[in-house]
């Protein structure tokens, strides 16, 4: 082995360190128009009169757009509720009502001020907490008639836009036998991506198809949100990805692109749009603000009865992924801990908000401040050590969740604590000492969506992946991938280069989400290199007059071995099988198959397993400033499961961004809702982490190869920003004596709990 | 924008003499991209915070998309794409490249025109003065740390 495990530079570092590389944002083509978008100035009301006459007769303007003006059905990845321009009413602040396409982006934007708009506001149902009010205004009138994909069927209820309960019967009893019932109430608010590239799209349309170029975590997602939005086959959209200028969830799904398309086929020109600063802020996916309520009987021996967790986020004014983010909770309790029974509710609601979309981590991230949290507070209520009370209560290989899946290498887990443990040995300050340690532990997932590689053998030796996925920054395509596929066949790395997505080209791919594309788009890279090995030894055997066990292939050479005379290079395989044979090239494909649970316990689950599970621990020491309130964090050290290292540095890369994005929602950033509408509007007001603001970091990485995945790899990039809002919260909450159950951990939250 | 109204100035762009007739709204950041075809400097946010547009005027790191290209007249501006000649990596994007510094780069032009002019003026900072020298530079990848470490490593080997 070579490649695996080695710290190998990224194809595309060299062009992104020389501001060569092409980001969405730096496309252009001869002869495109510009479009800008007339949003919704209010989070709530009835459209009395849009009047674009003006606007039309605008200097430079081509084409003015409204719902009349286009198919304005609405669509969905769950629900059918958004349309494309709001008509009737406005959902929320920054909905799309209109377009302007121009020459230029000044001219558009000068025609935008000149569309005439006469909105009767509504009061907006601001909270989720709003929204199931008895006699809330239903966000959309019509919510009851919205289709669903597929037929899925949803019940509608209210503003409910999506419940799961499971309620296994038994958990009233268990709390009747209980010592104590302890109760926790945890409040996280929405998180935004903050990418630093603006969502953008150019659009073109010749002879009956599109053409978008983006930069996209999920062409194929966006391919066929497209169709939808347009009423077209998704064989007549092609998409083309460009380097993304980060996404982290927000780019996973419809951004401007179906507006550039309508417009280039009216105008029979290239359209190009980019958002805003201001509009990113305003619309941008972000993770969902939630509140979680856990009830837990206990016994006084520390044995945990029951739980019972009521889960409600708000979806915003459409649901997006919500309805398959609602079945998260259930792989969050009862899955690492024994807790014996549990009840959960999760429900999520429409409000006049923007809606709310995939982060890093979804769900996970205030699920497991609020599971992590509680056990403190258990422990605590216990009087026992919160450390040896999570490893008592730590269940064994095998530990089935609530969806009935075994865990069957939850030991690891035991291994990460002790792995903390040698690090950072455990000490309680006492409580109030103004110096605190938490610590929290995580069963997170791999994302299973498909995947697909052809993997072609150039004629001079060189290695063409081709595929869709896509590299939002990992390396996992321009490391992971390259360095997966170079291992397998036994060439330089260097010489094996992996396209950009193009959805004519390459097979299907499930996007940039969940960690997924190491594990499994890496897999079909494994096996279509596989067989491209194959194929060189029939070949290099029959040309060398060798059994082909005998051949091994190291740096790009075949070779008889132990025999350094009996050699061909892969180019000179390559040439003779292309002239005789052909080309040499395979393709395979992979998704992770649902592993074995109960479809009993996941009725109505849009998400019924926990696929690929990786276990992680981590642990923060911090100091909090009595006078300034101030938190301070000393120490923070993760023990992380990756299956197997393809490349440290790469893992490395996630850990610190991770973590960097986790301190964020746990301390400084703000999103926050006055009315329906975000307060904070620009990067300087957001409370961004800055590279003066973070801590060290020590990470020890567990190997624990997986059959399935590429040597072993499995998920890497989404764990390290999981459990940290947890770890952050429960060692200020040691620091001040006093628990802290909201987050972000404000200096005022601090000061509050120290008085 | 009518050629009266136009404003002639001359500056250098990475050692190139430029006589350019630029409007009165021009911002230093459409210049570099729209007239010069410098994309290499990125588009970020607009509004002077993210850092993404980072140049160098005479030295010091500035905010591209927030200055007057009517200003620039006189002045020398260096981007990312002067920081190497030829073939070989500049010794900072080499060592951004071997301590993975890099995701999605899209912050990376910037942060290196930042970390260029602190190597100009400190060339032996310590990690704290690297990472207050950041703070204009918003990088959501990467938490800033491998970056950081590659700055070090340059400063150290360029230390007699």
């Amino acid at each position: 082995m070579t490649a695996i495990g080695a710290n190998l530079p990224r194809s595309d570092g060299e062009a992104k360190l020389r501001g060569d590389a092409v980001f969405g944002v730096d496309l252009a083509v001869p002869g495109m128009l510009h479009a800008r978008l007339l949003r919704a100035p209010v989070p709530a009301g009835i459209i009395r009169r849009i009047d674009t006459a003006a606007a039309a007769t605008s200097p430079g303007v081509r084409d003015v757009v409204i719902g009349a003006d286009v198919p304005n059905q609405r669509t969905g990845l769950f629900i059918f509720d958004t349309p494309c321009f709001a008509t009737d009413y406005v959902a929320y602040e920054g909905e799309p009502i209109a377009a302007v396409l121009a020459d230029t982006p000044e001219q558009a934007e000068a025609a935008i001020g000149k569309i005439e708009l006469e909105i009767d506001e509504q009061t907006p149902v601001a909270t989720p907490e709003q929204a199931l009010a008895p006699n809330a205004r239903p966000v959309h009138p019509s919510w009851a008639k919205f289709a669903t994909a597929g037929g899925i069927e949803i019940a509608r209820k209210g503003n409910v836009v999506a419940e799961i309960v499971s309620d296994p019967g038994d958990v009233d009893a268990a709390f009747a036998r209980a010592d104590r019932v302890v109760e926790g109430f945890y409040r996280a608010p929405r998180q935004y991506q903050a990418y630093l590239e603006p969502r953008m799209a150019l659009a073109t349309y010749q002879a009956g198809r599109y053409t978008i170029q983006v930069s996209h975590q999920y062409p194929f997602r966006l391919r066929d949100r497209m169709a939808q939005v347009l009423g077209v086959p998704k064989s007549a959209l092609r998409i083309v990805g460009h380097h993304i200028g980060g996404g982290f969830g927000a780019k996973l799904d419809l951004g401007l692109e179906a507006f550039a398309a309508l417009l280039a086929r009216r105008a029979g020109r290239p359209v190009r749009m980019v958002n805003t600063a201001e509009e990113e802020r305003l619309t941008a996916p972000c993770r969902e603000n939630a509140t979680v309520r856990i009830r837990s009987a206990v016994r006084d021996d520390g044995t945990i009865l029951a739980q019972d967790v009521e889960v409600l986020f708000d979806s915003g004014a459409y649901a997006n992924n919500a309805p398959a983010m609602a079945s998260i909770p259930m792989f969050m309790f009862g899955s690492i801990y024994r807790v014996g029974t549990a009840r959960i509710r999760a429900r999520t609601a429409y409000t006049n908000t923007a809606p709310t979309g995939a982060f890093r981590g979804v769900s996970g991230t205030y699920l497991v401040f609020a599971a992590e949290r509680h056990m403190d507070d258990i422990a605590n209520e216990l009087g026992r050590d919160r450390r040896e009370f999570r490893l008592a209560s730590l269940a064994d290989d095998g530990h089935r969740m609530l969806n009935g899946q075994a865990l069957e290498q939850l030991s690891i887990l035991r291994r990460a604590f002790d792995l903390v443990e040698q690090r950072a040995p455990w000490t309680e300050q006492g409580r109030g000492a103004l110096r605190g340690v938490g610590i929290a532990a995580i069963v997170w997932l791999t994302n299973p969506a498909p995947g697909q590689a052809t993997v072609k053998l150039n004629e001079d030796g060189g290695l063409m992946v081709v595929t869709a996925a896509t590299d939002n920054g990992s390396g996992a395509v321009t490391i992971g991938l390259r360095q997966i596929a170079a291992e397998c066949l036994g060439l330089p790395v260097e010489q094996v280069v992996v396209t950009m997505p193009d959805t004519d080209v390459a097979g299907y791919d499930g996007g940039s989400q969940g960690s997924r594309t190491t594990h499994v788009t890496g897999r079909a890279v494994h096996d279509a290199t596989a067989e491209v090995r194959e194929t060189v030894i029939d070949k290099a055997a029959a040309m060398l007059e060798a059994a082909k066990e005998d051949l091994v292939i190291e740096d790009g050479i075949v070779q008889v071995a132990g025999v350094p005379d009996m050699r061909l290079s892969l180019a000179e395989v390559a040439m003779a099988a292309t002239f005789s044979s052909g080309p040499i090239a395979a393709t395979a494909s992979y998704a992770t198959p649902p592993p074995p649970h109960d479809p009993e316990r996941t009725k109505g689950m849009l998400f019924a397993t926990w696929p690929t599970p990786t276990y992680h621990v981590h642990l923060a020491e911090v100091t909090v400033d009595p006078v300034t309130g101030q938190v301070t964090v000393d120490r923070y050290v993760i023990a992380q499961e990756v299956g197997r290292t393809i490349n440290p540095d790469a893992v490395m890369g996630q850990i610190h961004g991770g973590l960097a994005q986790g301190l964020g929602y746990a301390l400084w950033e703000r999103v926050d809702i006055d009315g329906g509408r975000y307060v904070q509007r620009s990067f300087e007001t957001h409370g961004l982490p800055l590279a003066c603001d973070m801590p060290a970091v020590e990470a020890v990485l567990m190997e624990h190869p997986e059959p399935a995945g590429p040597y072993g790899a499995k998920g890497t990039a989404e764990p390290p920003i999981v459990p940290v809002a947890a770890v952050i919260a429960n060692a200020v909450s040691d620091a001040v004596g006093a628990p802290i159950d909201e987050i972000p951990i404000t200096p005022e939250a601090v000061l509050r709990a120290l008085d | 924008m009518t050629a009266d109204q136009a404003i002639a100035i001359r500056c250098t762009v990475n050692g190139e003499e430029h006589t350019l007739e630029v409007g009165p709204g021009e911002t230093l950041l459409q210049t570099l991209r729209d007239r010069l075809s410098l994309t290499g400097t990125k588009e970020g946010c607009l509004e002077g915070e993210c850092g993404a547009c980072t140049v160098l005027v005479d030295d010091l790191p500035v905010d591209a998309c927030i200055l007057a290209a009517a200003a620039m007249d006189g002045r020398r501006i260096r981007t990312v794409e002067g920081l190497s000649t030829g073939e070989r990596l500049a010794p900072l994007q080499q060592a951004f490249l071997d301590h993975a510094a890099v995701q999605c780069g899209f912050c990376t032009p910037g942060v290196l025109m930042t970390l260029t002019a602190l190597l100009e003026q400190r060339p032996s900072p310590s990690p704290e003065e690297v990472a207050a020298a950041l703070a204009g530079n918003l990088c959501r990848c990467t938490g800033y740390r491998q970056m950081i470490d590659a700055l070090l490593a340059v400063a150290k080997e360029a230390r007699p």
